[in-house]
């Protein structure tokens, strides 16, 4: 996997273009996140290479972060995003395009974004309401 | 194989709280440790082994703590499972007891925290969950807001569990709060993590817990004639969650629960009273229907109407609970452990549970991210 796209976890995200990485069942045909090298579902090993998942999802549950340990800006808003298309449950940073659209059920969709937390700057991954890619 | 019977044979602990920084945590386990001991009547010559739970202590705490209370020499070992460690420490106790190799030994948990963790405890760095900015807050609020939409529960139900553990806490001597809060006050609160605010959520604390865990040979060397049992002493761990199903299924809990009923022998509706790992409110709720002694959905609802109250049905956290005794995270299963203790025999003063014979102490530790959880330990005592 290529560190180059500057991903703050190549394992589980490609930054260019925006992409989450996930495991997938050759018995089962489930998939996984993040990738796990068994199948949570059916026990098998895992097919050897990532796959990528939707950039698709609605909030399935979120939250406002107010307090935060040193290192971390508040607030924010961190949620449970579900893939339909892949069976998939994945927690999120959530950015909201309006006020009021992060909800329970919103569309959103996958992108990157700066992580602050790092010391040279890295990118994560962040849904965005309005469920269109940006 | 089955083990032999294991009891309690005394207990001792500090007031959880935020202590001064020159009560460092091996003053603190000292303290616990040798109160148990004198509870117990046993001298430190007598005492087999020492297993120590805590997450912040560092390196060999345990033996800090055995080298100043006359167990040098002795079986030390450390246990980490987060917030779960002190259950934990007392599970390799009652096992190493029941299969005959020790009639008498300690177990403490302890932690110091307030010098060192601030903002609240995260997973471990390296864990994925961590790196984008969970915090155990945050989790239980995507719980409380889903449970919040998924079963009409109010938001001032919610606080009934606070209101409810807080005023618990008030007979507690150990407590870190001992005062009563208003609805309007948890509903006041800062927020944290919407919709949980400041009095949703267990302290950063510092203290320390013990037991001496004892054979019926180990009993007699004390000349104690009866003393709560140990009837199970289960741990799980989360398993990994595929599809989206419900974040409130606690199947965690409920795995916990059947294997602590299926050692003990003893069915759900046969409990009279639980410590509950309470970190945060909606906690107690989902977490007591996943054990089963409440129908799901209901939680919430039953908190409010006082069944889990002192005086109620089932009183839940008579301690005061994590959020008003507080939680120094490795001191919390063997403080668990304490309460259930005093209660089964008689000892708990005002905030006695009456004629309580059976007690479950449920204790969680951690998180793995995509699991629903890291560590769970279920104890049963009996008389």
């Amino acid at each position: 996997m290529s560190m180059s796209d500057n991903s703050f976890r190549p394992d589980v995200f490609r930054a260019e273009p925006p992409t989450l990485l996930g495991s997938h069942c050759g018995s089962c045909g489930r998939k996984a996140f993040p990738p796990r090298e068994v199948c949570p579902s059916c026990g098998e090993p895992s097919l050897g290479d990532p796959v990528e998942l939707s950039r698709q999802g609605r909030i399935y549950s979120y939250t406002v972060v107010r307090q935060a340990p040193p290192g971390l800006s508040t607030p924010y808003v961190l949620g449970y995003v579900d893939l339909p298309d892949d069976g998939v449950r994945v927690m999120s940073r959530i950015e909201s395009v309006r006020d009021g659209d992060v909800r329970i059920g919103a569309p959103v969709a996958l992108d990157a974004r700066e992580d602050p937390g790092q010391p040279e700057p890295k990118r994560m991954f962040v849904f965005r309401t309005g469920g269109e890619p940006a | 194989m089955i083990l032999d019977p294991v009891h309690v044979a005394g207990a001792g602990m500090i007031r959880f709280g935020k202590h001064p920084a020159e009560t460092t945590l091996e003053t603190m386990g000292a303290q616990a440790a040798t109160a148990a001991m004198r509870d117990a009547g046993v001298r430190a010559a007598d005492v087999e082994a020492l297993y120590v739970g805590h997450v912040f202590g560092g390196p060999v705490a345990g033996q800090r703590i055995g080298a100043r209370i006359g167990l040098a020499g002795k079986p030390v070992s450390n246990h980490e499972n987060y917030c779960s460690s002190g259950a934990t420490a007392l599970r390799e106790a009652w096992i190493a007891v029941g299969a005959g190799l020790y009639d008498l030994v300690l177990v403490v948990g302890v932690e110091k925290m307030t010098d060192r963790v601030k903002g609240g405890v995260q997973p471990d760095p390296n864990d994925l969950d961590a790196s984008i900015g969970f915090l155990f807050a945050a989790g239980h609020a995507l719980s409380a807001r889903r449970y919040m939409a998924d079963y009409g529960a109010t938001r001032e139900q919610i606080a009934a569990v606070a209101v409810k553990n807080h005023a618990h806490s008030v007979a507690n001597p150990y407590a870190q709060y001992q005062k009563p809060v208003s609805l309007g006050e948890v509903l006041g609160a800062r927020p944290i993590a919407e919709p949980l605010g400041l009095l949703d959520c267990s302290p950063i604390s510092d203290g320390a817990a013990a037991v001496v865990v004892a054979s019926r040979a180990g009993l007699r060397r004390l000349g104690i004639r009866s003393a709560p049992r140990v009837a199970a002493c289960a741990l799980v761990s989360g398993t990994v969650q595929a599809g989206l199903g419900d974040v409130n299924e606690e199947d965690i809990s409920r795995r916990a629960g059947a294997e602590a009923y299926r050692i003990a022998g003893v069915a759900a509706d046969e409990i009279d009273v639980v410590e509950m790992h309470d970190c945060f409110t909606i906690a107690e709720i989902v977490r007591l229907e996943g054990l089963g002694v409440l129908p799901r959905g209901e939680g919430a609802r039953l908190t409010e109407a006082g069944y889990t109250s002192l005086g109620g049905a089932l009183p839940v956290n008579p301690s005061g609970g994590l959020l008003s005794r507080g939680h120094p995270v490795g001191a919390t299963g063997a403080a668990q452990v304490c309460e259930l203790f005093w209660q089964l025999t008689g000892r708990a003063g005002g905030r006695q549970v009456e004629g309580a014979t059976t007690g479950l102490a449920y204790c969680k530790g951690g998180s793995v991210s995509g699991t629903d959880g890291a560590s769970v330990t279920t104890v049963i005592l009996t008389t």
